[in-house]
Order: C-alpha cells, then structure tokens, then sequence
C-alpha cells in the first residue's frame, strides 16, 4: 500500500522536521539517521542508509547560523528513501540504479525547504505584535500557547516540503526511469561515490582550517596507500 | 532568597528543549526565551509586577541553542536575587547581550562546525561498510558533549549567576572548535581514501586511478569556495557522470 508507506514517510518527515530547528535538535533530522529511520519503518534499512550516506555530506557545509536557512536535506534523504522503497515496490524496480534517481529527483526540491523554513519563520513573526499586545493585556498563557503554535507552523513547513518532493518525484521518476535506466546502471557505483565527495569538496572549501589541503590530502595519500598496500 | 524547587528548574530546562519553536526574523529565539522562563517568573512575582518584568523577557535573543541553557541559568539566578530585592550589577538585557553573540560564535564553530561533521565522518564508514549501527553511532557521538553542556551548564550557571561566563571560559571551546575541525578533515580524507578504493578494488580497476580523487575534490572545493552552490556541484558532476558512462558503453560496442 503506497499510501500507507507514504503516511509512514510524512511521520518521520514530521519528527525530524521540528527536530531540524523547533524542538530538542538531537540531530535525528540528520540523513545519515533520518533516512535509515525511515527506512528501517519501511522494512529496508539497506535503502536509507544508501541514501543517508550519499546526502549526509551535502549541505554538512552550511551552517543553520541566525537567519542562514540551508536547502532541507533532511526532507530530501527521508522523501528519497520513501520514494525509492515505496515506488520501487509499485513500478517493480529496486537497487543502487533506482535508489540514486530517486535522490537525484529529490535533491532540487530540497529548494521547496528553503521557501517553506522562510515563510514559517516570517508567519512566526507576524505574531510578535499579538505577543506584545498579549504581554499589555497580562495573558501570559496566551503568550506561551503562541509559541507553541509556532512549532505547528515548522511542522507544516517540514510536511510542506516532504510532499513536494513526493509529488515531484511520483511525477517525475515513472518517466524517466526508463530513459535514464540504462544511463544509470552503468554510472550508479560513480554517482555513488561522486556525491559524498562532493560533499568533502564543499566543507574543505568552507571549513576555517589553516593546512586543510595539507592535512586532507597527507590522510588521504596514507589511507589510500595503506589500503593499496596491505 | 527564594530558592527555587527542583521540578520548577527542570520545567525551564524541559522548556529549553523547545527554544526555538517560534524562531522568526524579528527576534529569533526571543518567543523561546520568554517560553522557558515564564515558570520562574511566574514563581517569583505577582501578575502586576511579573507584567513589568517580563517586557525584559521578550525581546531579541539568539545564541546557540545548546549553550542558551547556560544564560538562562545565570538570568534565573539574577531573577532570584532581585526578587530578594538585592541590586543587580548587570541588568538582564544587559547580559543577556553581552553573552549571547560570543557563545552563539564558539557553539556555532564547536557543535556545527567541528563536532557535527566529526560524528558525519565516522557514521558515514560504518554506512560504507554497510553497517546499520552506523545512525545509532552518530546520535551517540554527537549528542554527548551537546547533552553535557545543556544539563551542566544549566545547573553550574544557575549557582554561579553572572560569573558563570567562567565556566565556559575554563573549557576553552574555540581551542576545541579548531581541533574539531582538523580531526574533521583528516577523517574525511580517510574516509574519501577509503570510498574511493572500496569502488576501485569491487570493480577492479587499477587503483593508482584512486589518486585522480583528490584533484577533483580540490577542484570542487575550489568551485565551492568561489560561490558555486552545492546543488550546482551535484548536478554538474552527476551530469558528467552520467555523459561519460554514455560515451563509454558507445566505445564498447566497437571494442572487440
């Protein structure tokens, strides 16, 4: 039943969703534990942690500092397992080959993230002059449920955006499976590589460390050696 | 003084958890703040002066969420001495500005910069081996040091007050951001390493090949750091992938 495995989707795209920013950030949002989670729901842990670990490095690099709001990876890795499990399941195709144009479809809509984190932050804002009439009149109460409400407003976003890249991708991967397949079974174990590299290249790109090029390319050179060697 | 009872601090601190539940571009954590404090003020005054108090309570905030419970713990301990009519050497507001950028910046350059990353690296080579224990094993490392800070620098700045700026000062945390963050990258050049030789040995290429990859990564860093987005270096090298495993099956059709 896609829509049952979809709903499970949209639980776990809730959770870690307001674990993103709202609420206790234990990282549970994270790709590397979102995917495999949700996965792990789905009956396929190998599937989520595929994706987990070809997201998990991507956006790593921004940082959710004050007003920054980095692309949603957390609703691209858990979209993109469900996707790869569920439609996987319906249209009768599975491995590496699928799990990766899942990803690939789902990784743009991450944008949709951004625009929803936005506009739950701005609707959190147009609530600061009711708190500060609340405050004048005393209904302190009042003032605590409208911040809870604002968690409401990060839960809708977190859903807003996990059924975008749903809907994208229930949209998108029927079609172009079949021209992308064959493309894909010979590049999956490349592409699979590539993306948490690319993930590497970013945060040495942006990470403030004096000799970074330095130490990752000596740890690189004696790990790679050591392997090779022994 | 009033002391405060033990389930009425652990009220705030429960209520920390959610301090960024109204984040928003006006005062960011400032909903939040007034959120976790609301049980200790409501405590120590009366509605008609818990009113006047409270207007210091709802302003600007933003620090790093794992810190905050460190300056509100202080800002309880002053709530509590000027309830006893003691005077303040610091107003809230006044502290709370002063603290809150500087423990933003070092949060910001330890949890997200240096320890987050960390944990990544080495979830991520149990993932690549295929291990499942791998989400457990991040949540595990990265959630300790986050979880210390939050309960002790809660409890130990609730005791000291204004002074408890020492207690952060005494764990030299910009020290341990910068050597966070070089742990970070040799990880990831292990991890990078060791990628890059399980795909090369599984699909028996020769490995001196392997070497090509740190080119490419610097390559990438380099596009990175000049502007380019993240988004733009996936589709861009996935594209080329892609275009090059096209151009090698038509080569193989006329190999013999």
């Amino acid at each position: 039943m896609i829509s049952a495995e979809l709903a499970i989707g949209a639980g776990v795209a809730l959770v870690c969703g307001l674990d993103r920013i709202a609420a206790l950030q234990i990282m549970v949002s994270r790709p590397i534990v979102a995917a495999p989670l949700v996965a792990w729901l789905l009956g396929d842990v190998a599937v989520g942690l595929e994706i987990g670990l070809m997201v998990e490095l991507l956006w790593l690099a921004r940082l959710p500092v004050g007003a920054a709001i980095p692309p949603d990876d957390t609703q691209v890795s858990i979209a993109g397992t469900v996707l790869a499990i569920s439609l996987g399941n319906h249209l009768g195709q599975s491995g590496l080959e699928f799990q990766l144009l899942c990803l690939l479809i789902a990784i743009p809509f991450g944008k949709f993230g951004q625009f929803f984190d936005r506009f739950a932050r701005q609707y959190n804002g147009r609530k600061v002059a009711q708190c500060d009439r609340l405050l004048e009149a005393g209904h302190f109460y009042a003032m605590e449920q409208a911040h809870r409400m604002g968690l409401c407003c990060f839960a809708l976003a977190a859903l807003g955006t996990y059924f975008v890249i749903i809907c994208g991708g229930l949209v998108m991967i029927p079609i172009l499976a079949p021209i992308l397949q064959p493309s894909l079974s010979e590049s999956a174990e490349w592409l699979r590589l590539a993306l948490p590299l690319v993930g590497i290249a970013v945060i040495l790109g942006t990470i403030n460390v004096s000799r970074a090029l330095t130490l990752f390319g000596a740890s690189f050179g004696m790990a790679f050696l050591l392997m090779w060697l022994v | 003084m009033v002391k405060l009872s033990k389930l009425t601090l652990l009220h705030v601190w429960l209520r920390l958890l959610l301090l960024q539940g109204s984040w928003n571009f006006e005062r960011l954590q400032g909903g939040g703040w007034f959120y976790a404090m609301a049980p200790v003020l409501r405590v120590l005054y009366g509605e008609k002066e818990m009113q006047r108090i409270a207007r210091e309570h709802v302003g600007y905030f933003n620090t790093h969420p794992y810190l905050a419970p460190t300056v509100v713990g202080a800002v309880i301990r002053m709530e509590l001495e000027r309830a006893a009519g003691k005077e303040l050497e610091i107003g809230v507001p006044e502290f709370k500005e002063m603290v809150a950028s500087p423990y933003a910046a070092v949060g910001d350059a330890l949890f997200w910069g240096g320890l987050r990353p960390l944990a990544a690296g080495i979830a991520l080579l149990l993932a690549a081996k295929g291990l499942a224990v791998a989400p457990v094993v991040f949540l595990l490392l990265f959630n300790a040091l986050p979880l210390w800070f939050r309960i002790a620098g809660f409890l130990s700045a609730y005791e000291l007050g204004i002074q408890s700026v020492e207690f952060l000062q005494r764990r030299k945390l910009p020290d341990l951001a910068i050597r966070a963050k070089e742990a970070t990258v040799v990880l990831f050049g292990g991890v990078a390493a060791f990628m890059v030789f399980q795909l090369l040995d599984g699909k028996q290429k020769p490995l001196w090949l392997g070497l090509l990859a740190v080119p490419a990564v610097l390559l990438c860093g380099y596009l990175a750091r000049r502007g380019i987005s993240t988004l733009m270096l996936v589709l861009l090298s996935s594209g080329l992938i892609l275009i090059c495993s096209l151009f090698s099956a038509d080569v193989a059709v006329w190999l013999p």
